[in-house]
């Protein structure tokens, strides 16, 4: 058996914030494998989008446990919290991705930046990954200067060049044309098959889907089927 | 390392907003500036009032024989050695004062030909006057050449009033220790004028020696002591308290206890002054950071989606607002100071004299820039950026980063 990067068992989400409470989602068993490239899909409302949010740590489940890496979620505070996204999580949104106040390369130094990382290497790092991404002539571009295609590949670029166990993308191809999202999901599955890297999508882009080695359906808050569904590790 | 990429964030961050910062950064400095030079006009009245005080013959520290200040006449009186100087006291080093001069001060009657007046007589030795407003008189005619001087001079106002010129005759007539009147002619050596028109009058100079002639006696009335600086003043008290046991030993402060209660309430002023302007201006920094922080909760969220910690975004907001800030409060305090540089040796307020004279103020008013006030003014309104952000700061901090992106 694979090593799991996911773990989550009997996840529960209710937003009782107006008068009817929403389940969004309804005791979610659910694993992810390192290597793994899970599309999380379904209709508007069906939980997707919470799962990668509460598997992000983004969000807090009324019942149930996730873990990531190994790490039980539940008991860490924000800050903790703060802390493990930025050592093991990926993230790439569907917008919103870029600070815009910062260049290409600023952008994908930033994460280094807080995790420490000296200013010599950070740069370097981020300019080898920038070439490696075919980015390397916007490096010295301010977001407002760079295509929507653009700043999901550097939005990419920052989210991998740490090397995190984990890539989560919330409908990375929502604001992006055919041939750029073709182009994404090309680096993205390079990323994933050529580095290794874990990712999970949530998307309702059939392309993204049809790019994901595991696609995962879900309606009503509940898997309705899993392409890649196996056995619970016996560790678990 | 994380501390410098806030700085540099909240630093570009406040570029995006040239305009509206721009607005908030002039507001700021113009604020800041204003406070600057209201404080160097507010102490520059505070220093001009303590110092009038001094001059005006209280000197830092007054020995006065007891019940003088209720009943001044010279049966209130006292003897001072010929050789007597304060600096010789234990203590006390010539450095730490700026002279003293001894006195006898008496009520009196002034008679020219044609009018008559009450008066303050004042025996003087004109040598050691220079720690006192007489020393600085301009005087029309001649000043007195020293303690035996039997020459007079009269206020402006006085030789108006009793109708007297240079080189006339008046008379004295005052109370001797005895009860009896004493009286003398004396020749008007010159006419003085000074920015208040009450002083000039009330008072009437003479030889010191001359006065006691005319009394017969050589006791004095007062001895005052300047000390070269304010924080003298303390030591010297309590020296010549020991020195002089049995007579009142003064502060300006106790003896003019009006002006004493305006230099304090001046330090308060100063205080109530800067809380209304930056107050005010507070105002549009919080509107301004709640507005910039409104603007950016999606960003806000995203840093805090991808690993930024909750504190480090309060950081981040408090930074911007300390950055736009400190920059307005370096260039207000710039501003105030090149406002302050050309008129630094005063502003004639002539237009204002009977007001002024009223608060014990000369028609020129010279400011007072001092670095505590600067000082106190940085500060304080770093403190209040601070305050100012603590708001949307906290606000930001608090909201989760799914519900910052949601917005």
């Amino acid at each position: 058996m694979s090593e799991e990067v996911v773990q989550c068992q009997g996840v529960t989400r209710v937003y009782a914030d107006d008068a009817v409470p929403v389940h969004a989602l309804r005791g979610v068993d659910f694993a992810v494998h390192k290597g793994d490239w899970v599309s999380l899909a379904g209709p508007s409302g069906s939980g997707k989008s919470t799962l990668l949010h509460i598997i992000g740590g983004l969000d807090r489940p009324n019942d149930g446990s996730v873990s990531v890496d190994g790490e039980d979620l539940g008991p860490l505070s924000e800050a903790q919290l703060s802390d493990l996204r930025l050592r093991k999580i990926g993230f790439v949104f569907q917008a919103y991705n870029l600070i815009p106040v910062l260049t290409a390369v600023e952008n994908v130094e930033f994460i280094m930046q807080l995790q420490g990382v000296g200013a010599s290497e950070r740069r370097d790092r981020a300019l080898e990954i920038l070439d490696r991404l075919g980015l390397d002539d916007i490096g010295d571009r301010r977001p407002g200067e760079l295509s929507g295609g653009q700043q999901q590949r550097v939005a990419v670029a920052r989210a991998v060049v740490t090397d995190p166990v984990l890539l989560l993308a919330d409908e990375p191809s929502a604001n992006l044309d055919t041939a750029t999202t073709k182009e994404l999901l090309e680096l993205l599955r390079n990323i994933n098959e050529n580095h290794g890297v874990t990712i999970v999508t949530a998307t309702h882009d059939p392309m993204v889907m049809g790019y994901a080695k595991r696609p995962v359906n879900l309606r009503d808050g509940a898997i309705e089927s899993d392409a890649g569904a196996t056995a619970p590790s016996p560790d678990a | 390392m994380k501390l410098r990429l806030l700085v540099q964030l909240g630093w570009r961050n406040l570029w995006r907003h040239k305009r509206r910062n721009g607005i908030l950064l002039g507001g700021i400095t113009f604020a800041v500036a204003s406070v600057v030079l209201a404080n160097s006009f507010i102490r520059g009245m505070q220093v001009q009032m303590a110092d009038n005080a001094v001059d005006l013959m209280n000197g830092h520290v007054k020995i006065l024989a007891p019940g003088y200040l209720d009943d001044p006449g010279i049966a209130q009186s006292f003897e001072v050695a010929q050789d007597w100087q304060p600096d010789a006291l234990d203590g006390i080093t010539p450095d730490m004062v700026a002279g003293w001069a001894s006195r006898v001060r008496v009520p009196a009657v002034i008679m020219s030909e044609r009018e008559t007046r009450g008066i303050q007589l004042v025996g003087i030795d004109p040598a050691s006057e220079n720690i006192s407003f007489v020393g600085k008189l301009a005087v029309e005619g001649e000043g007195l050449a020293d303690a035996a001087d039997r020459r007079v001079i009269v206020g402006a106002g006085l030789a108006e009033q009793i109708e007297t010129l240079v080189g006339r005759r008046i008379v004295l007539i005052t109370q001797g220790a005895d009860g009896r009147n004493r009286e003398a002619g004396y020749r008007v050596a010159g006419i003085y004028r000074t920015d208040s028109s009450s002083l000039e009058k009330i008072f009437v100079f003479t030889g010191r020696d001359t006065v006691q002639n005319l009394l017969e006696t050589n006791v004095v009335t007062e001895l005052s002591v300047r000390v070269t600086e304010e924080r003298f003043g303390p030591p010297l008290l309590q020296r010549l308290a020991n020195v002089f046991s049995g007579l009142d030993v003064m502060t300006w402060q106790e003896l003019d206890p009006t002006a004493a209660a305006m230099t304090a309430i001046i330090d308060v002023a100063i205080l109530v002054y800067f809380f209304i302007m930056m107050g005010a201006l507070s105002f549009g920094l919080v509107n301004s950071l709640v507005t910039a922080v409104m603007e950016r909760t999606r960003e806000m969220g995203m840093m805090r989606a991808i690993g930024m910690r909750p504190r480090s975004v309060l950081l981040q907001v408090v930074l911007e607002s300390t950055l736009i800030m400190g920059a307005g409060i370096a260039g207000g305090v710039l501003l105030g100071v090149l406002v302050y540089l050309p008129i630094a040796d005063g502003v004639d307020l002539a237009a204002f004299d009977e007001a002024l004279s009223t608060f014990g103020l000369s028609n020129v008013l010279v400011p007072q820039l001092i670095a505590q006030d600067v000082i106190l003014v940085v500060v304080l309104s770093l403190i209040l950026g601070f305050v100012a952000s603590a708001s949307p700061a906290v606000r930001c901090m608090k909201m989760g980063p799914l519900e910052a992106m949601r917005r």
